[in-house]
């Protein structure tokens, strides 16, 4: 038997947002004061008495839609648990109930209408009988016994129509445990609700994205469970940590997602004559260049390491992101603590008075460790400083890292507690942890138990690496038992028990004595957090997040809130297409800026060569964008390339052979393409630019596979030179910068649309990766159908810089465009 | 080196430009129509109900809980007061008066501490009825 994975990690209770119990089932209202629960046995759901969008309180709603008459009020109402009813016949009809008082004293009683109060022995009793009132009083309950909720809270309460009570006590009748979800619930075949721009309340903004979110998961398990693979050959190691590693090769097929550091395979052995079946799960730790995989086994013993073929993998899907995010949507619902007000009403795209957070402003606006700031990246920081949402934009090479932890800097030296700095990946994450600790800040990297063996350039920040280097004679017994452990694979269990309980305490000591805590968005729904706040919280990449990852991180407590991203590139990948159309690809940070607010962007950039960064200024940045770099700090002396032109590093190669479908039938590929890439590579080496300068992007994973292979084959160089160059996809570039950038475009088919290049935010990726110079490769004929690539093709032409013909003679193309059209296929 | 001030925390209160709840009048109409209803036929059916059972009615205010509910300590009280002490002051802004609010447990009576506004409905009348006593 496996034993159970990371500590917490499963058994996590993500009910820390639960629905109360004593919850307005119209609107979510649970404070105490303010509720009532219907008595009848049946029904038994709680309601608050405010009216919210109705005429009459929620309360006083359902009993008149329901038909039902009894109310019990709330243990911690001034009378306490108590069934309304007439003090004199036991009545519990409240339509029927009122307060009399006695004639003397400060003394009331519930009596009923008919008949206690109007029976004429009463008459002459000490009371008053003539001012009779009412329970529930103008379509509410008499507010001085169950209390009419703030203005604050109501706002912060799902807005609830009266059409959608009608609908939902209808429900009611026939399912007494049906939620308001129920009445949105999709069929199985119906087109999700799309995304809006503006939300009534976080509950509408849940009933849109937990079926997006459920949908993008059902897809991704179905992905992933279906790749299994069978004959596969396995080679043993033994890790630092003294644990099993299997390295075996995970071959892969066209569009399948790619395996990453930290996903969960199971590897299986189906038994044969000399050894009986086994299987084993392991978290992946490394990925070679070879696409080779490392699996680190979670159980040593049993291995059958003197076997190495015949092993069968199969993934292990786990629900854990797509749960934080549920939990992340149902704690910003329920919680009113989740976030502040203005956040709570700003992310729903309610109309919010403009905010200042009065803080004084620092002299500096740069920090210790950290390059000089340019002008826009001080303005950008003074800005943030001062509002409680902002969103700065960041193109590419503009310095948003240096600006992010500029920013988060200042807002750790604010004494409002720790800052929560997350990225939607993990590789942006380090980087950011590594820029903010070199201002001298205290930064605790958290990375999820599973990647705790991948190796990280930023290892010495980790929390798991802290916690096993603490140099603390208390903790010797839990380096003790880690030994041991490490040792013998496995402890007794009451010796577990003590280790993690020691391991926990460190963990958290360790956390609470930082200033900054770095994770990615889903990691900040560790439970090793669950129990801290941040007001301030940064999310770089932002952009590439959907809406409910980036809520997890927020709804810890935020106050302050940064946005860092850039709409104008790639955003959030989305398998499920039908989640896609419906909207779940935008982010949290577009829909902001469709809103009106307007991102703060940063325009200097730094990356690229000046004749390059122009033509994505112009398209995607409104010409804003400013070069800090100069053509001198770009030119590459003692590189022999045949640029058409001498001072413009950069070329469109006219190519004019056809497009395939690939083996898979999936992906495209395209030959002529591919082998003029490998001419191109080959030129760049002799020239004398090593392989970690150049990186081949195409948005076809049938070509990336293709250029691979055939480099290797047919590359006139030595074949390692090639298997070091990075051959990827578009999306997976970027972020990231080469060199020298070769994009082969691969679609080339008069006919049909030209699929993923038809998206701008994927060209300006593309273009937007070189430093010092690219090359694109791809039939003008059919792209120039595209209106922005038309006008790409054309700023190369015009350039003297759209060429053909063998690339030691390329002269200029004279071939045609075609009219662009208005249509996006 | 940047001499910052604590920045305040306060949720300083928000202000959400609100869109004014515009009740639908015939939502309102059909409300009031079954809220009617539902009275209507509570008060019908009590009435046939009690004729049927010709229940005898005792309603004699139980002068010892209130008398000895006039010394706090022998008052039957239950959590309750304390809760509701907090709420006793002005702090909400119009006054409130104490009441006793008379209630059974069982067959055994009891009472429970309570403030309501000095301008509701109930005190009001209480008030009217002393000053009419007075003046008799
Ligand atoms: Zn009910
Ligand atoms: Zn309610
Ligand atoms: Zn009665």
């Amino acid at each position: 038997e496996e034993p159970p994975s990371g500590a917490g990690e499963d058994g996590y209770d993500y009910g820390k947002g639960d629905f109360v119990e004593h919850a307005c089932r119209y609107c979510g209202i649970h404070n105490p004061a303010c509720v009532a629960r219907c008595n009848v046995p049946s029904c038994r759901k709680w309601f608050c008495n405010s009216r919210g969008n109705t005429s009459g309180s929620h309360i006083v709603n359902h009993l008149v839609r329901a038909k039902h008459k009894e109310v019990c009020l709330h243990k911690d109402s001034p009378l306490g648990e108590t069934i309304l009813e007439c003090y004199n016949c036991g009545c519990r009809n409240v339509f029927l109930l009122g307060f009399i008082s006695a004639k003397a004293e400060n003394v009331v009683v519930l009596l009923c209408r008919e008949p206690c109060l109007n029976v004429n022995a009463l008459k002459d009793m000490n009371w008053d009988l003539s001012q009779w009132c009412p329970l529930i009083d103008d379509r509410c309950f008499l507010s001085w016994l169950v209390k009419v909720p703030s203005e604050q809270e109501q706002l912060r309460a799902r807005q609830i129509s009266a059409q959608q009570i009608n609908k939902v006590e209808e429900l009611w009748k026939t399912n007494p445990d049906a939620s308001l979800e129920d009445l949105e619930k999709p069929g199985v075949d119906d087109e999700p609700q799309p995304v809006v721009l503006k939300y009534e309340d976080a509950y509408q903004y849940q009933n849109v994205f937990a079926p997006l979110i459920k949908l993008e998961a059902d897809y991704d398990k179905m992905m992933k469970e279906s790749q299994s693979k069978d004959s596969l050959t396995v080679r043993w190691d033994v890790g630092l940590n003294k644990k099993r590693v299997a390295y075996f090769v995970f071959p892969k097929e066209d569009n399948e997602l790619r395996l990453v550091p930290g996903d969960e395979l199971r590897l299986r052995y189906s038994g044969g004559t000399s050894h009986p079946a086994w299987q084993s799960v392991g978290h992946v730790i490394k990925l070679t260049a070879q696409e080779e995989v490392a699996l680190e086994l979670r159980a040593s013993q049993g291995v059958p390491v003197e076997l190495n073929h015949g092993f069968s993998v199969d993934f292990v899907w786990k629900s854990t992101s797509f749960d934080r995010m549920q939990g992340a949507m149902k704690t910003f619902a329920v919680d009113e603590t989740s976030v502040s007000g203005y956040i709570y009403h700003h992310l729903l795209g309610h109309e919010v008075e403009h905010q200042i957070i009065r803080n004084t402003l620092p002299k500096r606006f740069g920090a210790p460790g950290l390059p000089e700031l340019n002008a826009s990246q001080v303005l950008a920081v003074k800005s943030v400083l001062q509002k409680p949402v902002s969103l700065i934009q960041g193109p590419p090479g503009t310095g948003k890292t240096v600006t992010s932890a500029a920013i988060v800097y200042h807002m750790a030296k604010q004494g409002q507690g720790q800052v929560l700095v997350c990225a939607p990946s993990n590789v942006a994450v380090d980087q950011l942890a590594e820029k903010i600790s070199s201002t001298g800040l205290k930064v605790v990297r958290l990375c999820a138990k599973s990647r705790e063996a991948v190796s990280s350039p930023v290892e010495h920040l980790t929390l798991h690496y802290q916690v096993r280097h603490l140099d603390n004679s208390e903790k010797s017994e839990m380096h003790k038992l880690q030994q041991l452990k490490d040792e013998q694979g496995e402890l007794s269990s009451s010796d577990e028990k003590k280790y993690k309980a020691l391991k926990r305490a460190t963990e958290r000591e360790i956390l609470q004595s930082a200033d900054v805590i770095c994770c990615t968005c889903v990691g900040a729904g560790d439970p090793r957090l669950s129990n801290f706040r941040f007001r301030q919280v940064l999310i770089d990449e932002s952009t590439q997040a959907t809406e409910p990852e980036c809520l997890i991180p927020l709804v810890l407590g935020v106050k302050q809130v940064v946005l860092v991203g850039d709409h104008c590139q790639l955003g959030p990948v989305i398998m499920c297409k039908k989640a896609a159309r419906a909207g779940l690809a935008q982010s949290l940070f577009e829909r902001l800026v469709i809103l009106g607010v307007k991102p703060f962007r940063l325009q200097v950039q730094y990356r690229m060569h000046p004749c390059l960064s122009e033509f994505p200024s112009n398209c995607f940045y409104e010409g804003t964008l400013q070069n800090g770099v100069t053509v001198n700090e770009r030119q590459t002396s003692g590189i022999d390339f045949p640029w058409p032109v001498p001072n413009r590093p950069m070329f469109f190669y006219v190519q004019m052979g056809v497009e395939e479908i690939s083996a898979s039938g999936t992906s495209y590929l395209n030959r002529t393409e591919a082998a003029n890439v490998e001419k191109i590579v080959t030129t760049f080496l002799r020239s004398g630019v090593v392989p970690s300068q150049i990186g081949v992007i195409t948005p076809y994973e049938g070509q990336r596979a293709y250029i691979v292979n055939y480099m290797s084959r047919n590359g006139s160089l030595r074949q390692q030179l090639y298997k070091e160059i990075e051959v990827a996809s578009v999306d997976s570039f970027q972020g990231r910068e080469k060199d020298y950038i070769i994009l082969s475009c691969v679609r080339s088919n008069e006919h049909q649309g030209i699929g993923f290049l038809n998206d701008p935010r994927r060209l300006n990726v593309a273009l937007t990766r070189a430093r010092y110079g690219i090359v694109v490769l791809g039939n003008p004929k059919v792209l120039s159908k595209q209106p922005l690539w038309n006008s790409l093709l054309t700023h190369y032409k015009e350039h003297e810089c759209l060429v053909e013909g063998p690339l030691n003679n390329l002269k200029q193309s004279m071939v045609q465009f075609q009219k662009p059209k208005k249509i996006y296929n | 080196d940047d001499g910052m001030a604590v920045g305040s925390d306060e949720d300083e209160g928000v202000e959400v430009r609100q869109k004014v709840v515009q009740i639908d009048l015939k939502e309102q109409e059909d409300f009031d129509r079954e809220l009617k209803a539902l009275l209507h036929e509570s008060l019908e059916s009590r009435k046939s109900e009690v004729r049927s059972r010709s229940t005898t009615l005792n309603m004699k205010v139980p002068m010892n809980v209130l008398e000895s509910s006039k010394d706090p300590r022998a008052t039957e009280s239950e959590s309750g007061e304390e809760t509701v002490d907090e709420e006793g002051g002005n702090a909400g802004g119009g006054s409130k008066v104490r009441v006793k609010v008379l209630m059974k447990k069982g067959h055994k009576q009891q009472t429970r501490q309570m403030f309501i506004p000095s301008d509701s409905a109930l005190v009001q009348s209480t008030k009217q009825q002393e000053a009419a006593e007075l003046e008799e």
